[in-house]
């Protein structure tokens, strides 16, 4: 399988330190601290989990569904608070930020999910200028901007298409160009493949590589196994709301369970 | 963020909210204008109330000092000097006998009955009195107790035109319209508000995945919340325009016998206008705060 996108366009970006070159000296952009959260049904989607992802990291967070995955994201863009423990993100305290400053947060991110979160009448490009508009909304060479982040995915001849017109993965192409158009440093993907085929759910894999190779910080929650076995990225399992495993170049099961 | 672009672009999503939901914009207007225009209504007739009543208050602030017979001409003046020296006094005007006669033929129908008194040697039995036209109904009683102990009245027990009944009950009444007026405007004006609440708490709802995108790529709260407070604002103005057309209309339509002969004059269904269209504007955009309020929750 291959990744139909086109090559980077986009030479002034920072040089990517790439993986295999860790850079161990930074402080972590991303703390989980003895976090627990329980939700107001009485779920208790995680507890005590604790990891550090550092800039640049590639993170599959995987599991069984009800395993916690989905709350570590909501955590990370504060759509949830944790109950205990603490979540940092660039070492910020996201239990201490006040309403009001969690646009600044979010502008930091970009952030994907399962169902694309596209708007059905807008074209393409409207989607994708879309979240510069909301935020910046005079903000110059929006045209460039959006042709560049277009570009990156490889969706720059479907400008004009409705999402309606398009395939799963050429949708879920277009709401990563969207958060790619802040040039975010975390990158948070919620089962991004999950709606698509086999080929389709690798393209966007390849895609979140790519981005992280430019310098992006990406973490994905997933239970697709063979992205993430083919990927050997590092894996942070979770089962029943703990952590349960981090491995660098891990598999979505543990050595030894693979034939389950 | 640069202002005009900004702006541009909250505008045209405002416009963008009404048109994909004009049938629900569209029974907004109308039930707003029908709140606004029982609030138009309620201000026109009460206030149209109250000038009548301002009318009486203004007769009634005028009290009349009955002079006995024999007293002098200077003693006349030196009470009305002394009395319109008083602060509660804005004048005070002599009237002597024929005048009070001429006025009592004229107004009162009393010319036939004073006839026959002068032709048979009665006379003229009405006194001489100085009218004192006060600045407020309430010194009335203050300037009638003041002059009663004065030894150049008309003797007996009416020496003065002052009835203790009238004016505590015109006191009243005007008390009433107002009361009535300001409450009626009040509950319309929350039914106003309800209305324009649930309509832009429904465009929230249809607007919900755009809302939350908005909120997920980092749109501030009141960025998001501005196309409905303009929605809000435009539905309210809107509204007013209407309810005040329709008032107007039928201002014309009594013409010059109706509404205007009980005082709502141009200029104060400029003003009720106005006030419409400020009101419509600030339920507008304060009912939309609410209403998208839910939205923004999380």
């Amino acid at each position: 399988m291959s990744i139909s996108t086109s090559p980077a366009p986009n030479r002034t970006e920072t040089a990517p330190t790439g993986v295999g070159q860790p850079v161990r000296h930074e402080p972590p952009i991303i703390v989980f601290e003895k976090v627990s959260k329980t939700y107001p049904n009485g779920v208790m989607a995680v507890q005590d989990v604790s990891f550090t992802v550092r800039p640049r990291d590639f993170v599959f967070v995987v599991g069984p569904s009800g395993a916690g995955k989905s709350t570590v994201i909501r955590l990370l863009i504060r759509e949830e608070t944790a109950d205990k423990g603490h979540v940092l993100v660039e070492g910020q305290d996201l239990a201490r930020i006040r309403h009001r400053h969690l646009p600044r947060l979010r502008r930091k991110m970009g952030i994907v999910f399962q169902d694309f979160k596209l708007l059905p009448t807008l074209t393409v490009a409207q989607n994708v200028a879309f979240a510069i508009q909301v935020t910046d909304p005079g903000r110059s060479h929006l045209k460039e901007k959006v042709g560049e982040a277009l570009y990156i995915v490889g969706l720059e001849d479907k400008l004009n298409n409705f999402p309606n017109e398009l395939s799963g993965g050429e949708q879920q192409r277009v709401a990563i160009a969207r958060a790619l158009v802040h040039r975010p440093r975390i990158f948070l993907a919620d089962e991004p493949t999950g709606n698509l085929d086999p080929d389709a759910g690798w393209g966007i894999v390849q895609l979140l590589l790519q981005i992280n190779h430019r310098g992006a910080t990406v973490v994905m929650a997933t239970h697709n196994r063979e992205v993430v076995d083919l990927s050997k990225r590092r894996v942070l399992a979770m089962e029943a709301g703990r952590l349960v495993r981090d491995e660098q170049e891990g598999h979505y099961l543990r050595e030894g369970d693979a034939n389950l | 963020m640069n202002p005009m672009p900004a702006f541009r672009f909250v505008l045209r999503a405002a416009l963008q909210n009404i048109l994909r939901n004009r049938g629900i914009a569209f029974a907004s207007v109308l039930t707003v204008t029908l709140t606004l225009l029982g609030a138009g209504a309620a201000v026109a007739v009460v206030s149209a109330l109250d000038g009548v009543l301002h009318q009486e208050e203004s007769q009634a602030s005028v009290l009349k000092v009955f002079m006995a017979d024999h007293i002098s001409f200077a003693s006349v003046l030196n009470l009305q000097h002394t009395l319109g020296a008083e602060p509660a006094v804005i004048h005070a005007t002599f009237e002597n006998k024929n005048q009070a006669a001429a006025q009592a033929s004229s107004s009162l129908g009393l010319s036939s009955a004073l006839h026959i008194l002068e032709t048979t040697g009665g006379g003229n039995p009405l006194p001489a009195s100085i009218n004192l036209h006060l600045r407020n109904i309430k010194a009335v009683s203050q300037i009638n107790n003041q002059v009663s102990t004065s030894s150049l009245l008309f003797p007996g027990p009416h020496q003065t035109d002052y009835n203790k009944n009238v004016i505590p009950r015109l006191e009243r009444y005007i008390f009433a319209a107002q009361l009535g007026g300001a409450i009626l405007v009040a509950v319309v004006g929350a039914v106003a508000l309800v209305i324009i609440t649930i309509s832009v708490r429904t465009a929230a709802f249809v607007r919900r995945q755009e809302i939350e995108i908005m909120k997920l790529v980092g749109a501030t709260d009141w960025f998001v919340r501005w196309p409905f407070v303009i929605e809000g604002v435009i539905v309210g103005v809107a509204s007013a325009l209407l309810a005040s057309a329709v008032l107007i209309g039928v201002g014309f339509a009594f013409g010059s016998g109706g509404a205007l002969a009980l005082g709502i004059g141009t200029r104060f269904a400029a003003l009720v206008v106005l006030g419409l269209v400020v009101g419509g504007a600030v339920l507008g955009s304060f009912g939309s705060v609410v209403g998208v309020r839910r939205s923004l929750a999380t």
